[in-house]
């Protein structure tokens, strides 16, 4: 018993390292030896560290008891609580996923607004009428002038035109329709017919409100047309209605294609149509029909920072300004034949027949 | 309104961890009361009341004391979402031992990864039952002996005073006797 109480002691100063030299290396010697000491040393050791781990948490726990007596636990709970109201429990609950929802709502309205003030067409509208004077004509005006020369009763066109737009037969017996903006505080006004002959024509009427006008061919060699292919369209045309013009973008005439791609115009115009058509300055005053051969409107403008964005004024109020003009003042009433003889032909077809009704406008100022 | 009582008393993470480190216990006062009413939220507001929050905010203090103690503390995330994690991870296994349910958990806060120092936990949990069983078994003076005698490091002296023996060697007997039965409860348990 004394033995097994001073072994236990030894064993504890040894885990301890209270030992001496000697005496450890005594130890080590009788511990190696006899197995029944060793198992002794192995099992005090893992009690003794159990124990030092017990000690540990037991002095934290009393640590922590002492910082937990500083806390108002009832005051905290009574705050901390479920709160009866569903809402601002779900409040506290998703806090995080309430305040991402809520950002994300506010970057989509502030988002949106951007748009919609980014959409509110800031691009100006372009008129398409065409400053000749910037565009180097030579050659193509220059056979025009000699060709003028031939017909004794063409007039002297001593310097080719400065502005040029686009316009097409309103009547077999010498009435165009065109942009007022082409023609507006014309010196003279020449029109030239698919042939490359020039006539003198006057303006007859103008509309300011949609930019529409009227001009009547004056010049003794023009003969009268034959009767015209194409019919005013009274109704609207819908969206994704392909369409094409031609117009005097150049001084030959060029054929566009595209599709209607808004029933409302610039800044949200209904007067007109917003054509995805490539268009050029001298396409103004040109004709925009359908498929069928119909005019459904008049080439316009087009805005200047988005392509594609053309407008056209719709047949609809072609008519009202027809309409409006006093029977007397254009001698004859204006109107459209009633058949629409380009119905079901091939589009080249179309094209070939309307060319000689489309004209190119030239204007002197 | 919690957060803001949070940031103002909270020490930041890297006086927690020199803190614990140099067993400052005003160090684990600010920490233990910086991070409880997150927990006594927590646990409210998943089926417990402040009692629970308590024990469970305690064992994932100590879980954090070890392994901080334990030499390898890197810490990946913020002390805060460490001490969350635990405590959740230890709150769900305590619901899911009384068969409560677990799956609709409301949280407060961001949730890691903790399983890997749970298990090593848990492991010393039962260590610490066990010596806690084993001591209440031994009774009374046993028990005040070996806890003077090792927690309180009283000398043999001390004790043969305190206990009234006539000299040491009767305390050391005494002593002996104890810890081999304490010895005994321990390992056979």
């Amino acid at each position: 018993m004394r033995n097994e109480i001073e072994l236990e002691g030894i064993i504890e100063d040894y885990l301890n390292g209270k030992l001496s030299e000697a005496e450890r290396t005594a130890f080590e010697q009788l511990r190696k030896s006899d197995p029944i000491v060793d198992h002794k040393v192995v099992a005090h050791k893992v009690f003794l560290e159990s124990f030092g781990e017990y000690a540990q948490v037991l002095d934290l726990k009393a640590k922590m008891d002492r910082a937990h007596a500083q806390i108002d636990v009832e005051t905290l709970t009574e705050e901390l609580r479920p709160h009866p109201s569903f809402i601002i429990n779900m409040w506290r609950k998703n806090k995080a996923a309430i305040a991402v929802a809520a950002s994300f709502i506010l970057l989509t309205v502030v988002t949106v607004y951007s748009i919609q003030q980014n959409t509110k067409q800031i691009g100006s509208v372009e008129l398409m009428s065409r400053e000749m004077a910037k565009i180097k004509i030579d050659q193509s005006s220059l056979i025009r002038i000699i060709k003028a020369k031939t017909t004794p009763n063409a007039p002297k066109n001593t310097k080719p035109a400065n502005f040029g737009g686009t316009g097409f037969a309103l009547t077999a017996n010498g009435y165009l329709l065109t942009n007022l903006h082409v023609v507006d505080g014309a010196d003279s006004v020449y029109v030239q017919d698919n042939k490359g002959d020039s006539y003198k024509a006057k303006v007859v009427r103008t509309d300011s409100q949609y930019d529409l006008a009227i001009l009547k061919i004056i010049d003794k060699s023009f003969s009268p047309l034959s009767t015209l292919p194409y019919r005013l369209k009274q109704s609207g045309i819908g969206m994704g209605e392909i369409v094409y013009t031609l117009g005097f973008p150049k001084d030959d005439a060029v054929f566009g294609e595209g599709y209607v791609s808004s029933r409302s115009g610039y800044n949200g115009d209904t007067t007109q149509y917003q054509v995805s058509i490539p268009v050029n300055p001298g396409n103004s005053g040109g004709p925009l029909l359908d498929h069928q051969g119909n005019i459904i409107g008049v080439i316009s403008a087009k805005e200047k920072q988005v392509d594609g964005a053309t407008f056209a004024i719709k047949s609809k109020y072609i008519q009202e300004a027809l309409n409006s003009i006093p029977n007397d003042s254009l001698g004859k009433k204006v109107a459209f034949n009633k058949r629409n003889s380009l119905q079901g032909l091939s589009r080249n077809k179309q094209v070939e027949k309307i060319q000689d009704y489309v004209f190119m406008i030239k204007v002197y100022k | 309104m919690v957060s803001n009582k949070l940031s103002s008393s909270v020490p930041t993470d890297r006086e927690v961890v020199l803190g614990i480190l140099n067993d400052s216990e005003d160090a684990l006062n600010k920490l233990y009361t910086g991070y409880f009413p997150m927990i006594l939220q927590f646990i409210l507001n998943n089926n417990g009341d402040e009692d629970d929050a308590k024990d469970v905010y305690q064992e994932g203090i100590i879980v954090l004391y070890n392994k901080i103690k334990g030499g390898n503390f890197e810490l990946s995330s913020k002390l805060k979402t460490y001490i969350y994690s635990v405590c959740r991870r230890i709150w769900l296994k305590k619901l899911s031992q009384q068969s409560k349910k677990t799956s609709n958990i409301s949280d407060f806060e961001d949730v890691m990864a903790v399983e890997v120092d749970l298990e090593h936990h848990e492991e010393k949990d039962k260590q610490f039952d066990k010596m806690q069983d084993a001591l209440l078994h031994l009774g009374e003076p046993c028990k005040t002996i070996i806890q003077d005698f090792y927690i309180n490091n009283l000398s043999m002296q001390d004790i043969c005073e305190k206990f009234g023996y006539t000299n040491t060697d009767n305390a050391k007997t005494q002593k002996y006797k104890c810890l081999q039965r304490l010895k005994k409860l321990f390992f056979q348990v």
